[in-house]
C-alpha cells in the first residue's frame, strides 16, 4: 500500500502540474501568474514593500511562549472534547469515490486503508506546515525548522486522534453497549480532563474573582494550567504545544520524546480499532461527490414569489422575478441564525462603549455596515449572469435583447443590496440624533443627518448598481474569468486572477464616479459661493444620475456582445 | 420554415460543420442523424442561436437569427438533450417565466394542458431537484411547447423517458408535425427517426451526405445495395460498414 501511496501521489502532483503549466498558454492565467507571484513576494515576504523586521513572525511569538502555551493546549483539549462529544463530530474517514472504487473492492486489508490514508494526509499536512511557516517568517533557518517540524507533527497527532474518535465513534454505534465497553478508555479521560479542568478554576475561584485585571485573571489561570491536577490534565497538550513554540533547538529536542509518544500511542489506538469503516466511508464519499457535482441545495420549495408576474410587461421583470426567487430559495432562517453571534457580539461591544449608549453606539455601528454593504455587496450577491452564466445556452434561447436580459440580470442584487444598505442607512439616522446633545443645534444637526441620510440612500443604489454592471460586464466580456460552476480554479495564477479583477472593478467604479462627481462638485461649488448654502441631497442626485446613465449606455453596449457571443467560447470552470 | 444555407461552424482551426444546406417546410419532421461528432448539435445550436455561425446564413420563418434574432427565437423551440432548468423554480414557475418571455397570455390554461398531457400533474410546485431525469425532460419540453412554435428541434429528445414518456414524446412531434410546424429530430436511435421523421438528413464530419425521404435514399445508386432499413443505409452512406 505504500508503494501505492508513492505512485499515486506522484501521478496525482505531476498531472496537477503539467495541468497549471498547460493552463500557463493562456495570457489570463499566465497574466495571474505574474500578479499572484508578484503579491505573495510583496505581502509574504517583504510585507508591502517594507524589509523584513526582525522582531515579527516567530521571533515574537517566542516571546510570549509561555501564554500561546497555555491557549494552544486548550485549544486542543477543545478539539478533542469536541471530537468526542460534538454530534456532528467523528464523521467517517474520507475516502474519494475513486479511493472506494479502487481500493475497497481491492484484495487490501484494513490496516494498509488506514496506512494509505496516513499517508495521503501527509501531504497536505507537510505543505500547510510549510506554508504556516513561511508566513510567520522564521528569523533563522534554526527557527524555520523547528516550527515546521513542529507543527507537523502536532497535526499529525491530531489528525491521528480525530481519527481513532472516528472509529470509535463507528464502533459505539456498532457495537451498542459492549461498545461503550470496548472503548470507555478514552471516553472516560476526555470526561475526566474536562472535569478536572472545572474543578480546578472551582476551587480557586475565590482568588479568580478577587482580581480586577485581567492580565492578573489570565496569569492565575496559566498558573493553574501547569499546576495540580489540571497541569496533569493539560500536560499531553502542553506537550505538543511545546515543540512548534520551541525557542531553540535544543528546546526543540527537550520536547520531542514527549510528542512522539503521543505520536506513537495514538497511532497505535487507531490501528488496534476494530470498527470497520468502510461501509460508512464510502456512503461519505458518495454524499461528499454528490454534494460537490450538484448545486446547492434549494432550501424552501414552497416559498412565495417575490411578486406575482403579470402575463404581460417588458422580459427585465420577469428576469427579475426569477432571481429574487433565487435569493429567497437559498436564504433560510439558519443562514439569519448563522449571523446572530455576530449581532450579538456587536449588540454587547455596542452596549459598553460610548456615552450615548446602546442608540448611539448601534448608529455608529450603521455607517460602516452601509459602506461595506455597498462596496461588497455587489460581489457577493452574485443572483445575476455570473449565476445564470451555466445557463447561457438557454437564455440564448430567449426571444430577448441581449440589453433587455443584462438589464435584468443586474436588476435583483441591485434591489436586494440596495434594501440592505437602505436599512443600515435608515436605523444609522433614527437613532444618530439621540446621541446629538439636546441644545439649541439638535434641530440642525437632526436636519443635517436626514439630508445626508438621504444624500446616501440615493448615491447607494447608483454605486451598487454600477459595480453589478462592472461584475456582469466581466461575464460577459472575459466569460472564462469568471467561474460558471460549483467549484472555483486553485493556484497562484487564479488568485492573480481574482486580484486583476477586483482591481479593475475598484478602478472602473471610480472611474464611472468621476464625471458626474465632477458636474455635482461644480455645481455645488458654483451654489456656495454665490449663496453660501451646502447642498447635499442635489449633488448625490446628479451623480447617481450620471451613473445610471453611464449604466445604461455600457448595457447596451454589453448587449451588442452578449448577442454575439458563442456559447462555446465559455469554457467550463474546472 | 427552417432554411440554413451554407453554414460553416469552425471552433478554432476545427471545422465542425462544413458548408452544411438544407430547407424544412412546414409539415414536415426531419431527422438529422450522423455519427458522434458529425456536426448534429453544432448544426441544430447555431440554428436556434446558441453559437454564432463562422459562415452562412440561417432564417426562421424567414427572420435571420443573427440579424433579427428576436423575432426568429420567438418562432423557435429548442429541447436539448440535457434538459435546462433553473434549480430554484418550480414546474409552474418555469412555465409561468416562459410564457412571459414568449409573450403568452393565456398560460394557466396552456400549462395545464400541458402538464396533463406530459403526465406532470401534481408536480406543478416541485423544484428539478425533486424531479427524475426523465420529468426535468418532460419540463423542458411543456416550456418549450407553451408558445406554439413555428419551429422545433429536438436533440436526442427520447433520452431518460419511460417507456410511456417516449410513446407520448413521439405522439407529441408527430402531431406537432401533422399540424404544420417545422420540425427537426436529431437522434441516435435510427428506428425512432425512421418511424417519424419525413425526410431524413444525414451529416458526417460536418458536411451533408445524404438528404431526401427513406425511399428516395433507398433508390440512390450508391445506397441501394445498403438495404431497406435506415440502419444499413447510415452504416453504408457513413462508411461504417465495409
Amino acid at each position: 500500500m505504500v508503494g501505492t501511496f508513492f505512485y499515486l501521489t506522484a501521478c496525482t502532483m505531476k498531472n496537477r502540474l503539467r495541468r497549471r503549466l498547460q493552463r500557463l498558454r493562456e495570457p489570463r492565467y499566465l497574466i495571474g501568474l505574474v500578479v499572484g507571484m508578484l503579491y505573495m513576494y510583496f505581502v509574504v515576504f517583504r510585507r508591502g514593500g517594507r524589509p523584513r523586521p526582525d522582531t515579527a513572525g516567530l521571533s515574537m511569538i517566542a516571546r510570549i511562549a509561555g501564554p500561546m502555551q497555555f491557549l494552544g493546549s486548550l485549544f486542543l483539549l477543545a478539539i478533542a472534547a469536541a471530537a468526542w462529544v460534538w454530534p456532528g463530530a467523528g464523521q467517517p474517514i474520507a475516502f474519494s469515490r475513486a479511493e472506494v472504487q479502487f481500493f475497497f473492492q481491492a484484495p487490501v486489508t484494513r490496516r494498509a486503508l488506514i496506512h494509505f490514508k496516513l499517508l495521503r494526509s501527509q501531504v497536505a499536512i507537510l505543505f500547510g506546515s510549510a506554508i504556516a511557516t513561511v508566513f510567520l517568517r522564521p528569523g533563522s533557518l534554526a527557527s524555520g525548522w523547528t516550527f515546521m517540524a513542529g507543527l507537523w507533527i502536532l497535526l499529525m497527532v491530531v489528525r491521528l486522534h480525530l481519527m481513532g474518535v472516528a472509529l470509535s465513534r463507528s464502533s459505539l454505534a456498532a457495537h451498542g453497549t459492549s461498545g461503550v465497553a470496548r472503548q470507555w478508555l478514552p471516553l472516560t479521560i476526555v470526561l475526566g480532563a474536562i472535569a478536572v479542568l472545572a474543578s480546578a478554576v472551582a476551587g480557586d475561584w475565590p482568588a479568580l474573582s478577587s482580581l480586577t485585571d485581567s492580565g492578573d485573571v489570565f496569569k492565575e489561570l496559566q498558573r493553574l494550567g501547569v499546576t495540580g491536577a489540571a497541569g496533569v490534565v493539560l500536560w499531553p497538550f502542553r506537550a505538543l504545544v511545546r515543540l512548534p513554540l520551541s525557542g531553540s533547538a535544543a528546546e526543540f529536542w527537550s520536547a520531542l520524546p514527549a510528542a512522539l509518544a503521543l505520536l506513537a500511542l495514538n497511532y497505535v489506538w487507531v490501528l488496534r480499532s476494530d470498527a470497520a469503516f468502510e461501509e460508512a466511508s464510502a456512503a461519505h464519499a458518495e454524499k461528499r461527490a454528490t454534494a460537490r457535482a450538484a448545486p446547492r441545495a434549494v432550501v424552501r420549495s414552497t416559498a412565495s414569489t417575490p411578486f406575482t408576474l403579470a402575463a404581460e410587461g417588458p422580459p427585465e421583470t420577469a428576469i427579475l422575478w426569477k432571481n429574487l426567487i433565487l435569493v429567497g430559495r437559498y436564504v433560510s432562517l439558519r443562514t439569519l441564525l448563522r449571523l446572530l453571534p455576530l449581532i450579538i457580539v456587536f449588540g454587547v461591544i455596542a452596549q459598553g462603549g460610548g456615552r450615548g449608549g446602546m442608540a448611539s453606539a448601534l448608529a455608529a455601528m450603521c455607517l460602516p455596515l452601509a459602506a461595506f454593504t455597498v462596496l461588497l455587496g455587489p460581489q457577493m450577491m452574485r443572483n445575476d449572469l455570473r449565476q445564470d452564466l451555466a445557463n447561457l445556452a438557454l437564455l440564448k434561447t430567449w426571444p430577448v435583447r441581449g440589453a433587455a436580459l443584462i438589464r435584468g440580470e443586474v436588476l435583483a442584487p441591485t434591489v436586494v443590496v440596495s434594501v440592505v444598505a437602505w436599512l443600515f442607512i435608515l436605523l444609522g439616522a433614527i437613532l444618530a440624533p439621540r446621541a446629538a446633545s439636546p441644545d439649541g443645534t439638535a434641530a440642525v444637526l437632526m436636519a443635517n443627518r436626514a439630508s445626508l441620510a438621504i444624500a446616501a440612500a440615493i448615491l447607494a443604489p447608483a454605486i451598487i448598481l454600477s459595480q453589478t454592471v462592472v461584475q456582469n460586464a466581466l461575464a460577459v466580456l472575459f466569460p472564462a474569468w469568471v467561474p460558471a460552476g460549483p467549484s472555483r480554479p486553485r493556484g497562484i495564477d487564479a488568485m492573480g486572477q481574482r486580484l486583476l479583477m477586483l482591481a479593475g472593478i475598484l478602478l472602473t467604479l471610480a472611474a464611472s464616479l468621476l464625471p458626474g462627481a465632477l458636474i455635482a462638485g461644480a455645481l455645488a461649488f458654483v451654489v456656495y459661493w454665490i449663496t453660501g448654502a451646502t447642498l447635499i441631497i442635489l449633488p448625490a442626485l446628479i451623480v447617481a444620475i450620471v451613473v445610471a446613465g453611464e449604466c445604461w449606455l455600457a448595457i447596451e453596449g454589453l448587449g451588442r456582445v452578449l448577442d454575439r457571443t458563442d456559447v462555446s467560447a465559455i469554457d467550463a470552470a474546472e | 420554415m427552417i432554411d440554413v444555407q451554407h453554414l460553416t461552424k469552425t471552433y478554432g482551426t476545427f471545422k465542425a460543420v462544413d458548408d452544411f444546406s438544407f430547407r424544412v417546410e412546414p409539415g414536415e419532421v426531419v431527422g438529422l442523424i450522423g455519427p458522434n461528432g458529425a456536426g448534429k448539435t453544432s448544426t441544430l445550436r447555431c440554428i436556434v442561436g446558441i453559437q454564432a455561425p463562422s459562415a452562412g446564413t440561417i432564417t426562421i420563418g424567414g427572420h435571420d437569427i443573427v440579424k433579427a434574432p428576436v423575432d426568429a427565437k420567438r418562432r423557435l423551440a429548442f429541447m436539448a438533450d440535457e434538459p435546462q432548468l433553473f434549480d430554484y423554480l418550480t414546474v409552474m414557475e418555469h412555465l409561468r417565466l416562459t410564457a412571459r418571455l414568449y409573450h403568452v397570455r393565456d398560460v394557466e390554461s396552456r400549462a395545464k394542458v400541458l402538464i396533463e398531457e406530459l403526465t406532470l400533474t401534481g408536480k406543478e410546485q416541485a423544484l428539478p431537484a425533486e424531479l427524475s431525469r426523465g420529468m426535468k425532460q418532460k419540463v423542458a419540453i411543456a416550456c418549450g411547447l407553451l408558445h406554439d412554435p413555428d419551429a422545433l428541434l429536438f436533440d436526442e429528445p427520447l433520452t431518460g423517458l419511460d417507456p410511456l414518456g417516449i410513446r407520448h414524446m413521439k405522439e407529441t412531434i408527430v402531431s406537432r408535425g401533422r399540424a404544420g410546424a417545422t420540425v427537426i429530430v436529431s437522434s441516435h436511435l435510427l428506428h425512432l427517426v425512421e418511424e417519424i421523421c419525413t425526410r431524413i438528413v444525414i451529416i458526417d464530419h460536418g458536411v451533408k451526405i445524404a438528404d431526401g425521404t427513406l425511399e428516395e435514399l433507398k433508390a440512390r445508386p450508391e445506397l441501394a445495395a445498403a438495404g431497406s432499413s435506415l440502419e444499413q443505409i447510415f452504416l453504408t452512406a457513413t462508411a461504417r460498414e465495409p
